[in-house]
């Protein structure tokens, strides 16, 4: 047990192990209040655990899992809380019981007065887990809670009050923004961050990392823009415009210009004084030809609601953002609704980054040792599995089309489940997993597709994908953080499938990173089954015609299969490509990011000085003497008071929010600054600092000028009258649903290839 | 601009990357006097007026150079980093030749350490190969044109001794290449550069006392007045750029209409920086190098030919050339680094433009039209600044030679610049204003 290099070292942790297996047979003679007691004594230090406590904790701990849980955690697992304990990625392999070994440690944490937030994938696993783990928690005297997209403010209040809380990172890290937008201290909800334990690390840290969360309020409406939407309407494409092959984009021809700028009465849409007809043009071009009626959004009641694309259903919160939400209501000719207007976005590094300890657990987080190191300055313990694993991971298989990798896989699959050997089948996304189901049903193989759609009936469902015969396919999220178990969820018909040799997982084509493929294989061979995994790949997948060099000049044999070496170091080649991107991805966010969280600290911390000791008051007292002294007398200290503060919050948000929109346009642009030879990142940097520069004066002149308008109606301060108003309702997007965000970073990166090969 | 500094030194871990970097570059100076066993470097001192008016363009004079005239006096670090330099370049070629190089490099920072570790060995196999010749020049007495007698510097000529002092130099080269890394990585700038421009510099404080004693005082003075005013025109003409206004009109943000002033296309004057100098020069090495080889009395007539009109470099003949060079190299050199169509094309597709223009051809015309126009004056001030040390060369006056060499002033400059910018961008990014417009 040396462990790989580059990891924590075990040693430390294996040493206590004997001492805890000697607690237990005289903890096992307590009853349960003994239990709760000994657990309870437990807190009466200081953090860090010293090694007599540690082993306590542990030999507690497994009591109490063995008599609430029914499993008596092994040794392997102690390692892991431990590891988890002192601040560590424990990396644990599929089906090793990270989930317990999580609580465990999140009790311990809690034991000793620390607020713990267990932060997971999505909200039914945070549900899951809080409820699972319910009873281990009560027994040690924890009090356990979580939060879903559905609980209201009071919900999420007293689960936050809570020493365990279960949440999502997305829900989370909206709490966390909308606390930032309050303008009563009653109503923040989110308490002082304090540990952070973070299931699916990589995930969380890595994948979902590369997007910023963004909060969103409703601004002023707008006008429709019905004009535009029938204007757009007559064009045709290919002649008047063009979609680019992602579908992504939409870009007038010429003679779509000429045809715009005639029908508008000889305007020139690119005038070098007044541009302002052509974002219109191009927004409602974008609503008519990109998002299409029923797959992108419905119209129900007259309201355009939008599908969240990866999900499938509708999407309650969530909206498309600058001015194209009005211009696809525009085009369905419904009542034009608020338009949005970005109030504050927050990086899962900057949120994670709040808590002072932070640690977690995953089945792959070597791979991205680097990455949580210079991120998060974390580092990984790698868990050794409880029982070897014994899967046999197969060489991958290479075809020149995707007709030919399909045929392979679906012929293999055929032969494979002759024998009953449980099948789960691995593809990149939705769309590709139902052409492959529609495909596997046509030859008469039947099989469970997962789309993503609701992640409680998925778990559901990939748990039974070990029984004997079935078929299961699955991107790669979905059903994450449920084990396989072979013979069925219950184990029944267990003895049958090792028999045929466990789970065969069928990669369908590779993933943009090692680490995702990783993931897939670890399906298989949980515990020590047998099981197996094989990838099959084709020259034109994406990933390999978007990273590799060549894609030409392969020597395929009759079925299309490739069997040339070099070819099939081609593939790797091109994910390590991919992975490198990955990761300038999030660097980029990151490095982007650094200076926007200065900032945003000097606003906040000014935000909390108006919030919390009356600031705005002061100000506003000093600014406008007069007024402030005459209010004062008419209403009252108290309701001046008031009013001051939602005055000066007002101008502070407002300003920030404007800000916020100054930063978003100068990053589209700032990549054409590579052209001039100049880091991208430094101009940013060079220009967003004198943007900034009086922020904080500005919001209070301004404050201080509708404060000076302000004018009593009933005995109280009428602070709407000067246009103070709170966003009547928030949403939000995770930047990946932003239909711009993509493009971005897509050209960001071509300049940057661009610049390589020139330079 | 004085507080921005002062706000640099108290900024704790900027204040520690500048003394680190400061720390570095004191031990590399250091070692550029230090002599190399064997080597009484006293002796060459001694003589070196004689050895430097005897050369004023050989072949080592860039050489030298770079090393900070260390190389002169064979010292530890004698190489300086050319060895790593003429790696770098070698590998980079490379790269575009062999596809394995290639694929290595497009995957990242693995792919990229094992190019820089492929660098770091070329380096030392450069390395070897130069301070054996230089060792077999010294002993040969070719290395100071027979002016000083070898065993006045070199008073032990035994094998051992020999060995000994390539074995130093290289240790040497190894030495500063990872220094110049440690600069990268933990100091300020690029440490590559920062030791170029330090060896650059280092050569300055002596000539210039050389010209004091040397030259009247009007003429001395003449010539420092010259030397600032040069500086500040290349200052002035690196930082000189055409800014091309470009909006993105996809979206609607905000209330506020921020004029499209945020975003644009930033041209420089000198969009090709030093590398068009540094081009024509390596050029018309190949004539010395050919009558090198040829034998300098040798009849024939290509022989003659150069030894005419390329060998010394105050010729007309050999001036006009080196200016037609650089001049077309600028061009070359932003015609392949900056494609306007392409530039066009994706800005077109990301609903961007240039405010008047359309997109698509007409912009891409206008880009280039610009482009053009920029270019000319530029690549004739790049050529211009090159002539310079030849043309006071060529004017009676300066003997000693002239210490503000066109290249010297365009890596000092271009160098200078960019370590300035990254001490800023440490600044700005803690929300401080930078010092440069």
């Amino acid at each position: 047990m040396l462990g790989k290099p580059g990891a924590v070292d075990l040693r430390p942790y294996t040493k206590l192990l004997e001492a805890i297996e000697a607690r237990e047979p005289e903890l096992r003679e307590l009853d349960d209040a003994g239990l709760t007691e000994k657990a309870t004594e437990l807190g009466n230090a200081e953090l860090p655990y010293e090694r007599g406590d540690l082993v306590e904790l542990c030999a507690v701990g497994r009591e109490a899992a063995r008599r609430t849980i029914g499993e008596r955690p092994f040794d392997v697992q102690l390692l892991g809380v431990m590891a988890l304990l002192d601040g560590h990625i424990a990396e644990m392999a599929t089906g090793e019981g990270k989930t317990l070994a999580g609580a465990m440690a999140a009790a311990g944490f809690a034991l000793r007065g620390q607020r713990v937030h267990v932060l997971s994938v999505n909200d039914y696993l945070a549900r899951r887990d809080a409820e699972w783990m319910r009873p281990l928690y009560d027994l040690l005297g924890v009090a356990v809670d979580w939060i879903g997209e559905e609980s209201t403010r009071e919900e999420r209040r007293e689960a936050y009050s809570a020493e365990v809380t279960y949440a999502s990172v997305s829900e989370l890290g909206f709490d966390v923004l909308r606390d930032r937008m309050v303008t009563d201290v009653a109503e923040q909800v989110v308490p002082e961050p304090n540990i952070a334990l973070i299931d699916e690390a990589d995930s969380v840290l890595v994948d979902e990392a590369r997007v910023p969360l963004v909060l969103a309020g409703a601004a002023e409406s707008t006008e429709a823009d019905v004009e535009m939407a029938e204007l757009v309407r007559t064009l045709r494409p290919g002649i008047h415009y063009e979609i680019d092959d992602e579908g992504r984009n939409v870009q007038l021809t010429d003679a779509g210009i000429d045809a715009v700028e005639e029908k508008l009465g000889d305007v020139d849409l690119y005038d070098e004084d007044d541009t302002s007809v052509l974002p219109r043009v191009n927004l409602a071009l974008h609503a008519q030809v990109l998002l299409q009626r029923d797959v992108h959004y419905v119209v129900r009641d007259g309201v355009v609601r939008l599908i969240n694309e990866s999900r499938g259903r509708i999407a309650l919160l969530q909206r498309w953002p600058d001015g194209l939400q009005a211009a696809v209501e525009a085009k369905e000719k419904v009542d034009v609704s608020e338009t949005g207007e970005v109030l504050d976005s927050i990086t899962v590094q900057s949120l994670v980054l709040r808590y002072p300890t932070r640690c977690g657990m995953t089945g792959t987080a070597m791979a991205v040792a680097d990455q949580l190191r210079e991120f998060y300055e974390l580092e990984v313990a790698v868990i050794p599995p409880n029982k070897p694993c014994v899967r046999v991971d197969e060489e991958g298989r290479l075809y020149a089309t995707r007709e030919e990798k399909e045929d392979a896989l679906v012929s293999e699959a055929a032969s494979v489940h002759e024998t009953g050997r449980p099948i789960l089948i691995g593809t990149q996304d939705v769309a590709e997993s139902e052409l492959l189901a529609k495909r596997l049903a046509g030859d008469g193989l039947e099989c469970v597709v997962l789309n993503a759609k609701n992640d409680a009936d998925e778990a559901a469902i990939i748990a039974e994908a070990g029984k004997f015969g079935a078929i299961t396919v699955s991107t790669q999220m979905a059903g994450r953080g449920t084990d396989i178990r072979l013979g069925g969820s219950d184990m029944s018909d267990r003895d049958r499938v090792v028999e045929v040799g466990g789970l065969y997982v069928m990669g369908f084509g590779r993933y943009p990173s090692s680490r995702l493929d990783d993931q897939l294989r670890g399906r298989a061979g949980r515990q020590g089954d047998p099981g197996s995994s094989i990838f099959f790949v084709s020259v034109d997948d994406d990933l390999v015609m978007n990273n590799a060099p060549e894609t030409r000049g392969y020597e395929a044999g009759a079925d299309g299969e490739i069997a040339d070496s070099g070819w099939r170091e081609m593939v790797d080649h091109a994910q390590r490509v991919s992975e490198n991107q990955l990761l300038d991805v999030h660097r980029n966010t990151w490095r982007y990011n650094q200076l926007i969280d200065v900032q945003r600290s000097v606003v906040l911390e000014q935000r909390e000085e108006v919030l919390r000791n009356g600031l705005g008051d002061r100000q506003l007292a000093v600014d406008c003497e007069a007024t402030h002294a005459e209010l004062v007398e008419e209403v009252g200290a108290e309701e001046v008071a008031r009013a001051a503060r939602l005055i000066t919050l007002y101008y502070l948000d407002r300003g920030w929010s404007e800000h916020n929109a100054f930063l978003a346009e100068l990053r589209e642009g700032i990549h054409l600054r590579f052209l001039g030879r100049r880091d991208p990142l430094d101009e940013f940097n060079r220009d967003a600092v004198p943007a900034f520069k009086g922020f904080l004066d500005e919001a209070r002149a301004r404050a201080a000028e509708a404060f000076s308008e302000l004018e009593v109606a009933d005995g109280r301060i009428d602070v709407a009258g000067v246009g103070v108003k709170r966003p009547s309702m928030t949403w939000t997007y995770m930047v990946h649903d932003h239909p711009f965000s993509s493009a971005l970073e897509t050209v960001v990166g071509k300049m940057k290839g661009q610049g390589r090969t020139g330079g | 601009m004085l507080g921005a500094f002062v706000r640099a030194f108290r900024t704790p871990d900027l204040r520690n990357k500048l003394l680190f970097t400061l720390f570095i570059l004191t031990i590399f100076r250091l070692g550029s006097v230090i002599p190399a066993p064997g080597i009484n470097s006293a002796a060459i001192r001694e003589q070196m007026e004689a050895v430097q008016a005897a050369d004023t363009s050989g072949i080592y004079a860039l050489v030298n150079l770079f090393s900070g005239g260390a190389l002169l006096q064979l010292a530890v670090f004698a190489l300086g980093i050319m060895p790593y330099i003429t790696a770098s370049i070698i590998i980079n070629l490379l790269t575009v030749v062999i596809p394995r190089l290639e694929t290595l490099k497009k995957e990242g920072q693995a792919g990229q350490s094992k190019i820089t570790q492929y660098t770091r060995y070329l380096t030392l196999a450069l390395a070897i190969l130069q301070s054996t010749s230089i060792v077999a020049m010294a002993r040969t007495g070719q290395l100071f044109q027979g002016q000083i007698p070898v065993h006045t510097y070199m008073p032990n000529q035994d094998i051992l001794t020999l060995v000994t002092i390539v074995f130093v130099m290289t240790a040497g080269t190894g030495i500063i290449m990872w220094f110049g890394e440690l600069i990268t990585e933990r100091g300020v700038g690029n440490g590559m550069s920062l030791l170029i421009f330090t060896q650059v510099i280092a050569v300055f404080p002596s000539s210039i006392a050389g010209l004091w004693e040397e030259e009247e005082t009007w003429l001395f003075t003449l010539i420092c007045v010259a030397g600032l005013v040069l500086i500040t025109g290349v200052v002035f003409m690196e930082q000189a750029q055409r800014r091309i206004p470009v909006q993105y009109a996809k979206r609607m943000v905000g209330r506020r209409m921020y004029g499209g002033s945020s975003t644009y296309i930033p041209l420089k004057v000198n969009q090709a920086g030093i590398i068009p100098v540094i081009f024509a020069s390596s050029l018309l090495y190949l004539p010395q190098l050919a009558i090198g080889l040829m034998g300098e009395d040798s009849e024939n007539r290509v022989v003659r030919f150069l030894q005419d009109y390329f060998v010394t470099g105050t010729h007309p003949v050999y001036m006009a050339t080196f200016f037609f060079l650089i001049v077309g190299f600028a061009f070359f050199y932003v015609a392949i680094t900056f494609n306007p169509a392409e530039v066009a094309e994706n800005m077109k597709k990301y609903g961007g433009f240039i405010p008047g223009i359309r997109p698509g051809r007409p912009t891409a015309e206008y880009l280039d039209y610009v482009l053009t126009r920029l270019t000319t004056p530029g690549s004739l001030y790049l050529g211009l600044i090159a002539l310079l040390p030849m043309i006071a060369l060529g004017s009676a006056g300066a003997s000693g030679g002239f210490p503000f060499g066109g290249t010297s002033i365009l890596i000092m400059v271009g160098v200078g610049l960019d370590t300035v910018k990254q001490i800023e961008s440490h600044l700005q990014q803690r929300n401080y204003e930078g010092f440069l417009r």
